[in-house]
């Protein structure tokens, strides 16, 4: 697609109003801060709805608007999977982690696994997993804040990748997370009214009889579509281990993402917790399915009007087709929410990082230290770790939504898997969590060096007895399919072969789950861990089975 | 572990297990079943021969669901997000009686 010629003003009005409400949010938000409880979790005040309103805008990032329509031109089943598994993960993570995080009263990821496990190394690994995931998160959102810039307003992409970089950097910096969750409930606002209205004005232009509810409203144009492009609904017929490993990736991901599980700290108790979990995926489901009716729309536009978008405008075919058929007033509100779509997640990505670098490793390495220092450096931080993100946005890996598919494998392997152990099974202990951690994560990240980075084919990647099963369309996914399961069973067996944690630390599990008192036996079962070595197993095997049948 | 204690607690042990389950299903294994079962959901089902060259191609109809849907696309949307959506809710049901057990 190419660039507009001229400065599309509408659309730049509301793209600095809604930074500029962002800016003044955060400047209103700044008299709650007082303290650093205050700074990096809102003191533990936030409600349910508001952290669920603020997990929305997290969850969907530019990829929502940006990522996701190209996949579903390209592939619908896969964009569908990938997805569908992405909403229901949230789930997943209410299930395993959300509630049990809060009543830890930890502020970070990392700090709840270096104390559930007592160990400080387990905290300076968690820190470099997390800063690995997060920019590799980061970087693509911000480039695509700066391709929006560029591509819709008629900015050269370096000033909207500066100009969105640092107003995040300094709403951040002043408010918090108190600044960060009332902008990211205000950016879901934002999000869903400029999503939704419009995709709903494109549906009625294309003669969609229930365009007014967009997610199931086009339904009727389906016949149509079928005769035109017979094979639009067909699945994907690739190995069943893509579509399991893209379940381990989201569900473990996402728990292991610490940029979501940070907004379980900030809420009152585990009650809003769980209820702010299950409004996120509500709401996260209504945006989704929206976008494939979008991206529906898309292909019915093109196939069945003979309208031309080349491949490479993909990525913007939100924009195109809102600008087609609904007009330039509808654009600018749909640009608008694109804008607010980026914001929120770099905000939260940036909070987790100035968190991690300040609390967890500065504040681990100096524990004398006292909070108001911390405070201090805190601000400081932010701000530095803004402006490096910005100049890495401006050279970062290219295709957004894979990035961040790979950002879920890591942390899955690298965050999720101890997590997950250290809330369900008491005998798991920092020897079993190391083990895992390491090897899971670095299988990720070294296949995304070499895959990701270096652009090398998967099959001949130097990764003994499986790299030949990482085959077909999206193979490199079947690395999360590795990695994960490895964590799980070197958390499990180690933790077998080395001595028990401490009573201490094992009673912080039932303090997690609500009870009172301490019973040894509870959690303590050896059913999850056979459970998890088995069902590990059996992907790994399942991998290398029906070779002959997928295409290569 | 007293006998209330010990309800409760199997009680929340079984309930999240069997909602990660269904979760896990609705929401992440259920694209994979539709590839596996895929005469299920579709008219003609390739043979291998068929699928390596004209992988995609247009003899695989879908069969006809909910709503002007293909029946594994509607359920694979409601599902992973209605479906979800009512598997958190029923199971934070649970969990806040739970809770208000092992207050008192």
């Amino acid at each position: 697609m190419e660039p507009r010629g001229e400065v599309f003003v509408l659309g730049l009005i509301l793209s600095i109003i809604v930074l500029l409400i962002s800016v003044l949010i955060s400047v209103w938000a700044r008299r709650f801060t007082r303290n650093l409880g205050d700074y990096y979790v809102a003191g533990r005040s936030i409600g349910a709805i508001n952290n669920g309103l603020a997990m929305v805008s997290l969850a969907l990032s530019l990829t929502t608007f940006i990522g996701l329509t190209a996949l579903i031109i390209e592939g619908l089943y896969i964009a569908v999977a990938v997805y569908a598994s992405f909403t229901a993960a949230f789930i997943g993570l209410l299930l395993l982690a959300a509630p049990y995080l809060r009543r830890h009263k930890s502020f970070t990821t990392m700090a709840f696994i270096s104390e559930r496990y007592g160990s400080n190394t387990l905290r300076y690994i968690s820190v470099v997993v997390m800063m690995i995931v997060s920019v590799l998160y980061l970087a693509g959102n911000l480039k695509g804040i700066g391709i929006v810039f560029y591509f819709l307003l008629g900015v050269p992409e370096v000033v909207g990748i500066v100009v969105g970089g640092l107003v995040v950097t300094l709403y951040v910096t002043l408010g918090g997370m108190y600044g960060v969750t009332y902008n990211q409930t205000f950016q879901t606002i934002v999000l869903l009214f400029c999503l939704m209205f419009p995709v709903a004005i494109v549906l009625r232009t294309l003669g969609a009889s229930g365009w007014a509810f967009p997610p199931l409203g086009y339904g009727d144009m389906v016949p149509l579509m079928t005769q035109t492009v017979p094979h639009y609904f067909w699945a994907m017929v690739v190995h069943p281990v893509v579509y399991i490993a893209i379940f381990l990736g989201s569900f473990f991901g996402i728990i292991g993402l610490p940029h979501f599980v940070m907004r379980f700290f900030t809420v009152r108790d585990a009650k809003e917790a769980r209820w702010s979990t299950v409004l996120c995926v509500f709401l996260v489901g209504l945006v989704n399915t929206t976008v494939y009716a979008t991206g529906f729309a898309a292909v019915y536009y093109m196939q069945t009007q003979g309208v031309d978008i080349p491949t490479a405008a993909y990525d913007y075919v939100v924009f195109i087709l809102v600008e087609a058929l609904a007009g330039e007033g509808w654009l600018a509100l749909a640009v608008a929410g694109s804008v607010a779509a980026g914001l929120s997640t770099v905000a939260g990505l940036l909070m987790i990082m100035g968190a991690g670098l300040i609390h967890d490793l500065y504040g681990a390495i100096k524990p004398d230290v006292d909070d108001e220092k911390k405070l201090k450096l805190s601000y400081g931080a932010m701000l530095v770790v803004g402006v490096l993100v910005i100049l890495f946005s401006l050279n970062p890996p290219e295709f957004i939504l894979e990035a961040i598919m790979w950002a879920f494998g890591i942390a899955a392997a690298g965050l999720g898997v101890p997590i997950v152990m250290g809330i369900w099974w008491k005998r798991t202990n920092k020897y079993g969590v190391a083990a895992g951690m390491i090897v899971g994560s670095l299988i990720a990240f070294v296949s995304w060096i070499m895959i990701g980075y270096m652009g090398m084919d998967p099959v001949e990647i130097p990764f003994p007895i499986f790299a030949k099963y990482f085959y077909g369309p999206l193979g490199w996914i079947k690395v999360t399919a590795i990695a994960v399961p490895i964590s799980f069973i070197l958390t499990v067996v180690v933790s077998w072969l080395t001595p028990a944690p401490g009573e201490e630390l094992q009673r912080q599990v039932d303090e997690m789950h609500g009870w009172s008192d301490y019973d040894p036996k509870r959690y303590n079962g050896k059913g999850l861990p056979i459970t998890v070595i088995v069902l590990s197993v059996v992907v790994m095997w399942f991998m290398t089975t029906l070779y002959d049948m997928f295409p290569k | 572990m007293s006998s209330d204690s010990k309800k409760g607690y199997k009680l929340e042990v079984w309930v999240t297990a069997i909602c990660f389950i269904i979760v896990a299903i609705t929401g992440g294994f259920f694209s994979s079943i539709v590839v596996i079962m895929n005469e299920r959901f579709f008219n003609q089902v390739p043979t291998p021969e068929q699928l390596v060259p004209f992988y995609g191609e247009s003899m695989f109809v879908a069969k006809e669901g909910f709503l002007g849907f293909p029946m594994h696309y509607f359920w694979l949307i409601v599902l992973s997000w209605i479906g979800a959506t009512l598997i958190g809710a029923i199971w934070c049901v649970v969990m806040d009686r739970l809770e208000q057990q092992q207050r008192l």
